[in-house]
């Protein structure tokens, strides 16, 4: 909403035929009251959606505290102990010790203060303690996401637009059928697909996350580990073939990921856009003579760019999760790759924290799409 | 002075029939037309006749359980295809062929469970949250936004882990963490209808609730929630799929895609001669699995396509 | 008067999934000069449709089969008008919002939501006065920096003024081409031997092709800061649109510029949508029924509005309506349509007074009266759809006179009086 908009009694107009001095007409201003009370609502409505956050995080950690119930206490046991694996014989009294045969609503509270003391239990398959296996896994996902949403949403926006641009034409149902066959592939089958002509026939884009002598030269003394992003602590540390070789072990997953995730993307812009172009303000737009692109770079796209903007941040959200498959096959020691392993091998804590984590993200990336959904659309009012 | 001109129409016009049926017949006619609608029916229907015929076109060896796959010899490495197994063996010799006859049977098991579940419970509760509205309304809403933020696979690999592996985990997983989309489609369709004039209506000519609910609100509403089973149906066995190949679903030697597509991770590379020897291992599988899931998403699409009020008539 | 614009055996059809529905059976209307002409009928007759396709802006699945729209906006040979169906589509887009323009019947989805209202009626400056807007800017930033001004800014108005020129000499040197084309047009419009109609085809063709772009100018148009430069251009308009809406008794018109249509009641939203019409000064206004979702006093002051700017800035209106108050008030020559034809055309006391076709007559009789106290008159029937539409003329499954002549013909328009045209066989063969 643009501060200062004068609030408009209906019909109330005036002529200013001949005297421009005089004005016939009634109106009010809230102009500078206007401009604060803008600003209020707009932290106002960050407020709110905070404190939702928070509700709908404390409903999370409930929702992952039942499930933690249903499993027997003999493993739950490794959610408390920090710092090393239980020798069997003292899981009985470790249980006894930190009460797991309590009241249910007890060991919630008791578990949740353990949480925000940064307590979070010892994770078997990482070796250490939890916090340090994610400060060792996400990075690594976090780089392979980072790569692949923008490709996604640019390749889904460009498609549906065009498939939408030439609708019921040849390249509109390739465009369709594309869409709908990467929404039906299996995560895990092209991946291993691509693997197979790329790596295995083709002998390029090995799976991992870098090749042996850099993983040598990452992992050694002299490399500064700051952000733990491959690509980025390469350029820091100033060594393009390290950056160059990382570049070249997350180019296949991230294609797996572009095909599979833009179809959501396309068929969601070219749905869009077929709907704006119904409106009736294209109609308008034609009338006034508009050329056809202007028609759709102008009035169209900006239209049918907003609902791909909400559904960005599930996009985002969800590649979070779906690198569970796509580590997994392409062996990227990232969250999704040690949550596999912990799956299998019932590493509770592991499992437990990455829940969390991932309700955390999703919740903050809608928060944030909202705040920019909030910006962008002028019609959103955030009183 | 405003004049409007008025015309009574006190003939229909046209055959008197139920307008009900002529739209359904249109709707079919329309939903035939499209090829995607026919080639994903298609597609479904060959499941269907794998599913249905498997005791014939695939004997079991063993009768007390059929999923157990049929393997002749010990041998690790997979076989090719060859008369004896048409599609080849997967490692330790299991036939291929029998999994994807047998594996379809255990599709249609997980899909069409789970999303019948979920159908019921989405519009008991959706009923519920959408028509009495208030307090229900909310902590049905927030509750499912609690699931919602999580997303399904993480939450189901826990709930699998905490449950115990094995196929039925998986079913009841998958019904647990899909209620909400069901139950919100519901929820919204009748808070569209609820404040329609003919409810008012009804009320006043004395209906009970449950007398509104289900002959006036429930049939109007039921629709959208029949297109979101459609296309939830191929997202459900794409999850169930993924679990499986995690190891989270049925042992190893169980007619399961998933679990088949998971044992050639090790075979993706053949031997130097000939790098591409397993490509039947990798292949597939999965492509049974992209096709099935293919056919439902075509025929949900389809079905979505003509019965969506706001999309018919282009 | 003279003839302005006039549509002769318009057919348009839609191809629709349930069959082609026939929306036009051969209109034809003529709009004079200096006159506002009413389109009267039902809902579903065909009064959209018609001066869509007279703008050539049908929406799909339809298209125009037969027929022509002819204009004659040169006053100084009124004997040939340029058939606008057959010319190229940049011709159209130049003349749509410039020589005719549009304006709709819900005026609040006829904006854009996430446009502001200076941007949305500076388009129609934009797309139409481009030169104008050119020279105007370039002119403010040599008044500029005849001052005193401090060196970098100095800089960069020179930058931009040096940008405007160069797209003020490409638009220039386009439009000089395009008046060549066009006059070549003008020129063999009326010979249709087979050598013309293929030099025809070949200067729209050239007409489409031409590009009035530079390389550069729009290089930088899409260069990440550069692009700024064309806010001062923007600015120019903002004054003409701020004194476009004032004219139109839009109050706070610098305000008004600034927001979003959402922010604005009814009426003032379709005074904007008149302002975008009204822009260029066009020569004819097309109303679709622009008035019928507003309530009664503010549909006064909108009429009253179209009523004042007719004496001022349009020459003719082209009024669409199913309101036949309205069409007594303001209306000089008013149509009426049924089902995809023209029924009668007269002059409006004629159409009151002297309704020739029967459905006029029904129309008329069911306009309720203070008086009446018994029922109210009604036509019996329905309006056929358009697909399988009647035989003949459409309208006798209804009519109180029908004969036999009735479902086996069409009855053509024909002048019964001096400037009164009815299609009906009772006065076909000179009856009545």
């Amino acid at each position: 909403m643009q501060a200062g908009a004068p609030f408009l009694l209906d019909g109330a107009c005036c002529f200013q035929h001949n005297n421009p001095s005089h004005h016939g007409c009634i109106y009010v201003i809230k102009s500078s009251s206007f401009q604060e009370s803008n600003h209020l609502s707009l932290l106002n409505y960050i407020i709110r959606r905070l404190l939702f956050m928070i509700l709908v995080l404390f409903g999370v950690s409930l929702l992952v505290f039942s499930v933690l119930m249903l499993i027997p206490p003999g493993m739950r046991v490794a959610a408390y102990v920090t710092s090393e694996k239980i020798p069997p014989d003292q899981i009985e009294a470790m249980i006894k010790l930190y009460g797991l045969n309590d009241p249910a609503p007890v060991q919630y509270f008791r578990w949740l203060a353990k949480i925000f003391r940064g307590d979070l239990g010892f994770s078997a398959t990482a070796e250490a303690p939890v916090l340090d296996g994610f400060k060792r896994y996400f990075p690594v996902t976090l780089e392979l996401v980072l790569y692949s949403t923008p490709l996604i949403i640019l390749v889904g926006i460009w498609l549906g637009t065009v498939g939408a641009i030439k609708k019921d034409r040849p390249a509109d149902h390739a465009i369709r059928i594309l869409a709908i066959v990467g929404y039906s592939l299996p995560t895990f089958w092209l991946g291993l697909l691509l693997l197979m002509f790329f790596y295995g026939f083709l002998g390029i884009f090995p799976p991992g996350t870098l090749s042996v002598e850099a993983n040598e030269v990452v992992f050694g003394s002299g490399w500064n580990r700051i952000t733990g992003l491959l690509t980025i602590d390469a350029i820091i540390n100033w060594r393009w073939d390290i950056f160059l070789d990382a570049l070249y072990h997350i180019a296949l997953p991230t294609i797996n990921l572009v095909i599979l995730d833009s179809a959501l993307i396309m068929r969601l812009m070219r749905s869009s856009m077929l709907e704006a172009l119904g409106q009736d303000y294209v109609r308008t737009a034609l009338a006034k003579g508009a050329p056809n692109r202007v028609v759709y770079q102008t009035h169209v796209r900006r239209n049918a760019l907003l609902p791909v903007i909400t559904i960005s941040g599930v996009l985002f959200a969800g590649l979070m999760a779906g690198m569970v498959i796509t580590e997994t096959i392409f062996v990227r020691k990232g969250i999704g790759w040690w949550m596999a392993r912990a799956a299998l091998q019932l590493d509770v804590p592991a499992i437990m924290f990455n829940v969390l984590f991932l309700g955390l993200i999703f919740v903050g990336v809608n928060l944030i799409v909202d705040l920019i959904y909030a910006a962008i659309d002028p019609r959103v009012r955030l009183g | 002075m405003s004049t409007e001109v008025l015309t009574e129409d006190m003939k229909t016009q046209g055959p008197s029939r139920h307008p009900g049926w002529s739209e359904f017949v249109f709707s079919m006619k329309r939903l035939f037309k499209n090829p995607l609608t026919i080639i994903g029916l298609a597609i479904i229907l060959f499941f269907v006749f794998l599913a249905i015929f498997a005791p014939i076109l695939a004997p079991p060896p063993r009768a007390h359980d059929p999923f157990l796959m049929p393997h002749k010899g010990w041998q690790i490495q997979p076989s090719p295809p060859s008369a004896e197994n048409p599609l080849g063996t997967l490692p330790s010799q299991y036939d291929i062929l029998y999994g994807v006859i047998w594996g379809t049977r255990n599709a249609f098991r997980i899909g069409i469970a789970v999303v019948a579940a979920n159908l019921l419970v989405g519009l008991i509760l959706g009923s519920i949250a959408g028509y009495f509205g208030g307090i229900l309304d909310e902590i049905v809403m927030r509750i499912a936004d609690i699931f919602y933020a999580i997303p399904i696979l993480v939450m189901a690999m826990a709930l699998v882990v905490a449950i115990g592996r094995g196929l039925s985990s998986v079913v009841v997983v998958l019904i647990i963490l899909n209620w909400p989309t069901y139950t919100r489609v519901v929820r919204s369709e009748i808070l569209v209808v609820r404040n329609m004039d003919y409810i008012l209506a009804a009320r006043a000519s004395g209906a009970s609730h449950l007398r509104i609910l289900f002959k006036h609100v429930l049939p109007n509403s039921i629709f959208s929630a029949i297109i979101v089973a459609s296309m939830n149906v191929g997202v459900t066995v794409l999850i169930a799929a993924a679990l499986s190949f995690l190891g989270l679903g049925s042992d190893s030697g169980y007619a399961d895609w998933g679990a088949m597509v998971a044992t050639c991770r090790n075979y993706i590379v053949g031997p130097a001669e000939n790098r591409l020897a397993y490509w039947y291992l990798v292949f597939i599988p999965g492509f049974t699995i992209a096709l099935f899931v293919l056919g439902w998403n075509l025929l949900g699409d389809a079905v979505r396509d003509v019965f969506d009020p706001r999309m018919r008539r282009r | 008067m003279e003839k302005l614009i006039e549509t002769q055996d318009l057919y348009t059809d839609f191809f629709t999934f349930e069959g082609v529905v026939k929306a036009l059976n051969g209109v034809s209307v003529i709009v004079n000069e200096g006159e506002t002409y009413g389109l009267v009928g039902e809902s579903g007759c065909g009064k959209s449709v018609t001066v869509r396709s007279m703008m050539r802006i049908v929406q799909t699945p339809g298209k125009i089969v037969d027929g022509k729209v002819v204009i004659f906006f040169r006053a100084e040979d009124r004997s040939r008008g340029i058939d606008i169906l057959r010319r190229s589509e940049t011709y159209m887009t130049s003349l749509r919002g410039d020589s005719i323009s549009m304006i709709f019947q819900e005026a609040s989805t006829s904006l854009n939501p996430v446009l502001s209202i200076g941007f949305q009626v500076g388009e129609s400056f934009n797309f139409h006065r481009r030169a104008q807007m050119l020279e105007e800017t370039i002119k403010d930033l040599n008044k500029e920096l005849s001052n005193r001004v401090f060196f970098l800014t100095r800089g960069w108005k020179v930058l931009q003024k040096a940008v405007f020129r160069r797209e003020l000499a490409v638009l220039q040197s386009y439009e000089s081409e395009i008046d060549h084309v066009d006059h070549e047009l003008y020129e063999i419009e009326n010979q249709n031997d087979k050598e013309s109609l293929h030099r025809k085809v070949l200067l729209n063709r050239r007409r489409d092709r031409l590009r009035e772009k530079s390389f550069l100018v729009e290089f930088l148009k899409r260069f990440p800061f550069i692009s700024y430069y064309q806010r001062r251009q923007a600015k120019t308009v903002r004054r003409h649109v701020v004194k476009l809406l004032r004219s139109l008794g839009v109050s706070n018109p610098d305000r008004v510029v600034d927001c979003h249509p959402h922010e604005l009641s009814g009426g003032m939203q379709q005074r904007i949508v008149i302002a975008i019409a009204l822009a260029c000064h066009p020569v004819l206004l097309i109303a679709d029924e622009p008035t019928s979702n507003l309530d009664v006093t503010i549909q006064a002051q909108i009429v009253d509005l179209i009523k004042q700017l007719k004496q001022t800035i349009i020459s003719s209106v082209l009024f669409i309506t199913h309101d036949l108050g309205l069409v007594a008030e303001i209306c000089d020559r008013a149509s009426v349509m049924y089902a995809g034809d023209i029924s009668e055309t007269a002059e409006v006391r004629e159409i009151f007074h002297n309704p020739l076709h029967p459905y006029t007559q029904g129309l008329l009789r069911s306009v309720p009266k203070v008086e009446q106290a018994d029922k109210l008159n009604t036509i019996p029937g329905t309006v056929p759809a358009l697909i399988n539409p009647p035989s003949g003329c459409r309208f006798h499954p209804r009519c109180p006179s029908k004969m036999d002549v009735c479902p086996q013909e069409k009855p053509p328009l024909i002048e019964h009086s001096p400037g009164h045209w009815v299609a009906c066989h009772l006065y076909t063969d000179g009856m009545k």
